[in-house]
């Protein structure tokens, strides 16, 4: 007999649900996490006193308490928490902002429609045949890869409202470059426009504890600081895990969530990995301020979405980082959030994961500068002096995300190549997170219960 | 079990893994999925409750059965009744 019915490779968002299902239903389940904290691309760490989260700058997918086929309320069923007692603060309002023209959305459609009639009134009607045709477009059946863009020019007679819809949804979940597939872009509009933002009332730590303590609860194991050093395989099945440290353990089933390239490395699969490697990373800054330094930023929204061009260039940049296009997201500007004393500022841009690799530690620190500065210059345009009585710092590259969340080359999103069964050439070995197709929290928790639901409760 | 017994655990179970459900005026011989608004993912649990709490084993094309609340009862009175 396997020592584990179920082992689990990492202890992202992904990997915990699909741990909580597993040991929800008897099976002897075993997490190992290379890191000595839970959540992969989305935890914490602390710096000079501050928690800081890493990954979240909102949930997406919100849904009101009650409204059961809403992937929020489905996913905490399935997890058997409760959403009653699951406090939420839902966004202000966000904002996509091109060089002359804007649209404000929040997480009631009406007001992009507003906003789109009043700035394209040519496209109002087209609009709302979009909208018509993504509530009625089922992404989760299989398909092959579609073009968005395509379906988009179709639809939407004006290519600048075209890019200014795709710069959100790309940015927060697009593993490929200038394009979309037709169902991902259904998915992300979904879980931006229609759902919206949110976040918990708490701190992403205190949602992986939730989390972490419903899997151990349900008799689920966890070992922090287990890097997985290779797979063992016998013909077209998986038979265990082999540590860093040595120790072998053996299982029936294993699931891996760290993506297509790091499972095949770990297999030995012949796969052609250099195709699963994602093209899109991105540097990210943190700033934090005395609360009171709101006052002097612009900064009434949840979510800016910049462009400073006229086209959306949504592609790996020639050089270390392009601060044309990103995000400017303020943590604590969700509604009903608590007095705090500091007010953050994060932004995201877009970055060359090849040239932050060759750099070495000098170049690096010098990059991480120069990016940094070049971040200051184009968004101190649009909210003001973020820098000012500035009390905290930090910024991550590419390199930070790959080193911290196993995610090859620091694409945020994963391959390009989505693999939405779950499936591998072994048997018993299985993928769900990213790599799936779905994104952000909610996202990859939901991969992490479908494909237990489908590869490993419903079979066995 | 009886027949009521199984109506019991059935219900027991729904109440388990919905904190919404609401039984007041179910009718036992219309479909549970549209009464309760269950969906897909809710009848899997059905299913793996039945098999933690009794080790019922049952396969996916037999998932069917289960539609309303008593041919839930029908279908596993047999499989129940030396428990």
């Amino acid at each position: 007999m396997a020592d584990y019915q179920l082992v689990i490779i990492g202890a992202g968002l992904s990997g915990l649900a699909s741990g909580i299902r597993a040991a929800r239903f008897g099976l002897k389940t075993l997490i190992v996490e290379q890191h000595s904290l839970p959540g992969g691309l989305n935890s914490y760490y602390y710096r000079h006193g501050f928690l800081l989260e890493t990954g979240l700058h909102a949930m997406t997918n919100f849904a009101e308490v009650g409204d059961r086929h809403a992937p929020l309320n489905r996913l905490f069923r399935q997890l058997k928490l409760s959403r009653k007692k699951f406090a939420t603060h839902q966004q202000l309002s966000s904002l996509i902002r091109f060089p002359e023209v804007s649209l404000r959305f929040s997480n009631d459609l009406a007001l992009l429609e507003a906003e789109v009639e009043q700035q394209f009134p040519h496209c109002r009607a087209p609009f709302q045949k979009l909208v018509a045709a993504v509530r009625e477009y089922d992404p989760f059946s299989p398909a092959p890869w579609r073009s968005a863009r395509r379906f988009l020019a179709a639809l939407i007679p004006d290519p600048l409202l075209v890019d200014m819809l795709l710069l959100p949804l790309m940015v927060y979940g697009n593993s490929e470059e200038h394009d979309m597939d037709l169902g991902q872009f259904v998915i992300m509009f979904q879980a931006l426009f229609v759902e919206g933002f949110f976040r918990p009332h708490g701190t992403m730590k205190d949602f992986l504890t939730m989390l972490v303590e419903q899997y151990k609860g349900f008799g689920g194991e966890l070992r922090y600081r287990s890097k997985v050093a290779g797979v063992r395989r016998q013909g077209d099945r998986v038979e265990g895990v082999e540590l860093a440290g040595g120790e072998y353990v053996s299982c029936d089933t294993l699931l891996s969530t760290v993506g297509a390239p790091g499972t095949a490395a770990l297999v030995g699969w012949p796969a052609d990995a250099p195709k699963y490697e994602g093209q899109m990373s991105f540097v990210e800054s943190i700033s934090v301020l005395p609360a009171a330094q709101r006052a002097v930023l612009a900064a009434d929204h949840t979510i800016i979405f910049y462009n400073s061009q006229q086209t959306l260039s949504y592609k790996r940049p020639p050089i270390a980082m392009n601060p044309d296009w990103g995000v400017i997201c303020f943590p604590e500007n969700f509604q009903d959030l608590p007095e705090q004393d500091f007010f953050q500022v994060r932004i995201t841009n877009p970055a060359n994961y090849a040239i932050w690799k060759q750099a070495d530690p000098k170049e690096y620190q010098r990059l991480k500068a120069d990016s940094e500065a070049r971040t200051f210059a184009r968004v101190s345009e649009i909210i003001g002096n973020y820098q000012q009585n500035r009390v905290y710092h930090d910024s991550f590259t590419p390199l930070t995300i790959e080193r911290y969340t196993a995610k090859a080359q620091g694409a945020v999103y994963g391959s390009p190549i989505k693999i939405k069964d779950g499936l591998t050439p072994y048997r018993n070995l299985f993928m769900a997170g990213t790599d799936q197709g779905f994104l952000g929290i909610v996202g990859a928790m939901l991969s992490g219960v479908t494909i237990v639901n489908q590869r490993i409760l419903m079979r066995s | 079990m009886t027949r009521d017994d199984i109506k019991d655990l059935i219900l027991d179970i729904i109440a388990d893994i919905d904190e919404d459900a609401e039984f007041a005026g179910l009718d036992s011989d219309k479909p549970l999925r549209d009464q309760l608004d269950l969906d897909s993912m809710d009848f899997l649990d059905i299913v793996m409750e039945l098999r933690k709490r009794h080790k019922l084993q049952i396969p996916e094309e037999e998932y069917p059965e289960l539609a309303t609340l008593n041919s839930c009862v029908n279908y596993l009175e047999p499989k129940l009744k030396d428990q």
